[in-house]
């Protein structure tokens, strides 16, 4: 059993070369049912890994381990793969080789800065995601992939010397090792300074306000499918690693906890107030993701057990609605006007959109109010009462924003085709429809299910040796 | 298990069949998938929307079914919650699904219950977007039980929260022609309550080290004074932003008046009753030490409350306004029972919430129908309406009658228990609520006269009387008045004590009310030893 606990990693990255190479090639000839074919890999693997992942070990001379932080963050990703998969419309994607190659790409990129032990790995990781998102942007538009390079290598710079001066000071890049050197060493200067910038460099990877601007351009002009895995997968992967990472400097936890309770609160309120002026439907999901990537650094701020566990538990139901939002959305990606009466035309992606929406916004009873309230009771526990009321204030503005979407997708009418003008509604296909109801189904039985999945993520914060 | 645990009275038959622990969730939840249900039922073209409407009513009667079992067999001698569940949810941050109903919680389930039927056949009239319209209101209607029957603060935060989305969507697309402002007025009051009751919860939680939401535990876990007046003022907003009290009220006038009639009926029926169910749950029963420092605090609001809501009734010349201003009123007399702290006053304050919802959503259905009808909100046109207007008339004086707690209606047992406990403890706040309710006469007064018996105006648009659907579900709400008004213990058999087939709201209300208010018992002299 041990030796198949790789099995959903070799899967994805098989399916990923053979969608590539395959169609290149001209081997799947049946391109219709490539979609259904590549949405299954990743249900096959996430159901392969929800069985033997639960096997604890190491491996690669202990350059990777298994444990529940592992399987958390692993089922999380493929699941969300499956979905990204099934529910993206993929006429309006540029290449459909690359569009499914990439997703899966990305998620084994995630994978293995879950499994990383050491901070070489992570980083890894977190480029493969980084630049499978990258690819896909560059399709559409080059000059958006150009400047997303840049802006990736800025982050992957700081993140690298971060990386550097932690090994420089503590002699180790292992993990555990790091934590066990910090942990008797004090807060000083010249180790706060890389701190702050390795948490520069993954705020901008995860579009942690204010530093969102650097990529946030690309993440709205990209394909749908490759919006979603910037504000999904991304973001997601640079928040395990960020997690690692502030689990093994936990001991400094003096120096980056302000930091982050400044950049929560900021991307809190910033990402609800500006949900509620953005009009465009991608651009509320974009910030209304953003608030929620302050809720995650929130938690991550109390730098302890209860804290970091609730925010792994938000992290799945914000990496499932983030990357299926803009998928679902599909075409619709013009003005509001473009999913005006979405529900009546288009019923099972306006749900999922709607629910996605909504579960970014921490709207009760879906995924992300379970989410958020656990890391609400984490900032309790830990006194900062303020930056609870800042987090609740960003939570009422990003409702606000959510209920003005659902006004527009139900309530207004559907335009005449004369004045939809260029604006193409989503295509509609039995994959797409069964996707946008898998979407909403997970989306609701993520709260319904809490415990199990709660628990989970309370034995990934434990794995990282928290207390 | 309760159930199993307690000797029962008397040998009630079918006694003991929906003791299993699932009633509450049904109740709770039924709503919601027939909700899910509809939402997702084909209608092509409209084709099934009298359909969709009977669903609708039918699952408001099949909860009220189940309420009428649970309400039989409920046992009003136990202090304790009854027809309990309990499952862990997020064992990590200790919560708990835990549901269970006491004798307050009952009375909001049963005001809940005759609200649902009132709001769905007020709601008859509706033409566009139906399906969608009753799966919002059936889920609101599930969301409100959701919050009365819940036991874990954070189950109470989760419905609680979960009311404010189908309400601000239906005014937002049923509404009247204000109806945008009305929803963002909503949604930042109701969502500001939200917020102030989280951080309550969560610096209750904090300041107990309880590591659990479970109520049991959360709210009997003793903390110091100072802490409990935090929480206590928390609650305090949270509560008045719904219920809704002075100056937290800004929503309520247009809400009322841009609402749909069925829609407006379950916000000031029931969704705004959760406001002082929520104060009595977390303040007068489990911080009296808050609650006795807070009492000024509580009169105060309730004389400003009623004070206001009277005069703005009596200048404004909107009828709709009108009715929303005048449904503020039993708000404020359910603040000055609580105000009160003594176990009259809270016993009142809660006869209050379900004569309270009750009257509010009586007048505020009554000033909708009646602009409907006569094609005009304007007092200024509206005139001599009572000749031509039988059904509507006799209504309107019994919202007003219900309003004021005259004899022979609930809100006036209410009433008079509250008045009764405050005259002791606050006397200048009751007299102040009492000149209040004057001033609400005298706006009920120039209502009446200028709308049914002044002299009609030729150049008014023509009206008509109530349809039978409106006059069933306003019928409703006054037959429910008038029957616990009139039987506040139930009817008997004659000659005997035996109840008939109501055991008696008052009775089923006491159920664990005296726990509640034991900490502001006062204590009995005693004699001097000789």
């Amino acid at each position: 059993m041990k030796n198949l606990v790789f099995v959903p990693d070799l899967l994805v990255v098989a399916a990923a070369l053979v969608f590539v190479v395959g169609v290149q090639l001209g081997w799947l000839r049946r391109r219709r049912y490539l979609p259904a074919a590549a949405a299954g890999v990743a249900l096959v693997a996430f159901l392969f890994e929800l069985w033997v992942g639960a096997t604890v070990g190491t491996y690669f001379g202990g350059a990777m381990v298994q444990d529940r932080f592992a399987l958390f963050a692993k089922a999380a990703v493929l699941l969300t793969a499956a979905l990204a998969l099934a529910t993206t419309d993929w006429q309006a994607e540029d290449s459909l080789s690359i569009g499914l190659a990439m997703p899966l790409l990305a998620a084994f990129g995630v994978m293995v800065a879950a499994s990383a032990a050491d901070m070489v790995g992570l980083w890894a990781g977190l480029e493969l995601a980084a630049a499978s998102a990258t690819v896909l942007v560059s399709l559409r538009r080059p000059d958006l992939g150009l400047r997303l390079l840049v802006a990736g290598g800025v982050a992957s710079g700081l993140l690298l010397i971060g990386i550097a001066f932690v090994y420089g000071t503590t002699g180790n890049a292992d993990l555990t090792a790091v934590r066990s050197v910090l942990a008797s060493v004090l807060p000083t200067l010249p180790l706060a300074i890389p701190v702050l910038l390795l948490l520069a460099g993954l705020a901008i990877r995860a579009n942690l306000a204010p530093f969102h601007v650097a990529t946030f351009t690309a993440e709205l002009g990209a394909s749908p499918l490759g919006s979603g895995l910037l504000l999904g997968v991304v973001a997601l992967a640079s928040a395990l690693v960020a997690i690692k990472l502030a689990a093994a400097l936990v001991g400094v936890s003096a120096v980056y906890a302000p930091f982050l309770e400044v950049v929560a609160g900021i991307a809190m309120v910033g990402g609800g107030a500006a949900a509620i002026a953005a009009h465009a439907p991608r651009a509320r999901l974009a910030y209304l993701a953003v608030s929620q990537v302050g809720w995650l650094a929130a938690g991550l701020a109390t730098h302890y057990r209860a804290g970091i566990g609730s925010s792994l538990f938000l992290l799945g139901a914000f990496a499932v609605a983030a990357t299926c939002g803009p998928a679902v959305l599909g075409r619709a990606e013009g003005g509001e006007m473009a999913i005006h009466g979405l529900g009546v035309l288009r019923p099972a992606r306006a749900a999922g959109l709607a629910l996605a929406m909504l579960s970014l916004a921490g709207a009760p009873p879906l995924a992300g109010f379970f989410g958020e309230f656990a890391v609400a009771a984490a900032i309790a526990q830990s006194g900062h009462f303020e930056l609870l009321a800042v987090g609740l204030v960003g939570w009422v503005l990003g409702l606000v924003a959510a209920v003005s979407t659902l006004r527009v997708l139900y309530i207004q009418s559907p335009l005449e085709d004369a004045r939809r003008g260029g604006m193409v509604l989503p295509m509609v296909t039995t994959l797409s429809t069964a996707g946008a109801a898998a979407l909403c189904a997970v989306i609701v039985a993520y709260g319904v299910f809490a415990n199990p999945i709660m628990g989970l993520a309370d034995q990934g914060a434990e794995a990282l040796g928290l207390r | 298990m309760i159930f199993l645990a307690t000797p029962s009275p008397i040998g009630v038959p079918g006694a003991g069949i929906f003791s299993q622990p699932f009633l509450l969730s049904l109740m709770v939840w039924a709503p919601a998938i027939v909700a899910l249900g509809i939402a997702v039922m084909p209608n092509p073209r409209g084709r099934y929307d009298t359909l969709m409407k009977q669903i609708a009513f039918f699952t408001n009667l099949g909860v009220g079914f189940l309420l009428f079992i649970a309400y039989n067999q409920f046992q009003n001698y136990l202090p304790t919650p009854q027809f309990e569940e309990k499952q862990p949810w997020l064992p990590a941050i200790g919560v708990v699904y835990h549901l269970g109903v006491d004798g307050p919680g009952m009375l909001m389930l049963v005001l809940s219950t005759i609200v649902g039927i009132a709001s769905v056949l007020g709601s008859l009239g509706v033409r566009e977007r139906v399906r969608s319209y009753f799966a919002l209101l059936l889920l609101t209607q599930s969301a409100v039980n959701g919050a009365v029957v819940a036991r874990d603060m954070f189950v109470l935060i989760l419905f609680w929260a979960a009311a404010t989305i189908p309400v601000a969507v239906l005014i937002m697309g049923w509404g009247g022609p204000r109806r945008t402002a009305a929803t963002w007025r909503l949604l930042g009051y109701w969502g500001f309550g939200t917020v102030a009751l989280i951080v309550g919860t969560m610096a209750l939680y904090s300041f107990t080290g309880a590591k659990t939401f479970d109520m049991d535990t959360l709210l009997k876990t003793s903390i110091n004074p100072r802490m409990q007046l935090v929480v206590g003022l928390l609650m305090l907003v949270a509560a008045a932003t719904r219920l809704p009290l002075f100056p937290l009220h800004g929503w309520i006038r247009d809400v009322t008046a841009e609402a749909p009639v069925g829609v407006a009926v379950i916000v000031m029926g029931a969704s705004s009753r959760l406001g002082a169910f929520l104060l009595l749950r977390t303040l007068i029963a489990a911080e009296p030490a808050a609650a006795k420092l807070l009492s000024p605090l509580l009169a105060v609001l309730a004389a400003l409350t009623v004070g206001y809501a009277a005069l703005a009734a009596l200048r404004a010349l909107d009828v709709r306004h009108v009715g929303g201003y005048l449904a503020m009123i039993p708000g404020g007399i359910t603040m000055l029972g609580f105000a009160a702290v003594s176990p009259l006053g809270v016993a009142g304050s809660v006869l209050s919430m379900f004569a309270g919802g009750l009257s509010a959503a009586l007048i505020v259905g009554v000033c909708a129908i009646l602009s409907e009808r006569a094609q005009t909100r304007s007092l200024l046109v509206l005139g001599g309406l009572a000749p031509r207007m039988p059904n509507m008339t006799w209504l309107l004086i019994v919202a007003a009658l219900a309003l004021l707690g005259v004899p022979l209606l609930a809100s006036f047992t209410a009433e008079l228990m509250t008045f009764f406990g405050a005259f002791k403890t606050q006397p200048i706040g009751a007299f102040a609520v009492a000149a209040g309710l004057v001033v609400a006469a005298a706006a009920l007064a120039k209502l009446l006269y200028r709308v049914l018996f002044g002299a009609a105006n030729p150049d008014a648009p023509g009206v008509s009387d109530a349809s039978l659907g409106e006059t069933w579900f306003l019928g409703l709400l006054a037959g429910a008045l008038l029957w616990v008004g009139l039987f506040p213990s139930g009817p008997k058999i004659p000659g005997t004590d035996v109840p008939l087939f109501d055991p008696g709201l008052l009775n089923q209300m006491s159920a664990g009310l005296s726990e509640m208010a034991s900490s502001y018992t006062l204590p009995t002299p005693t004699l001097p030893s000789q």
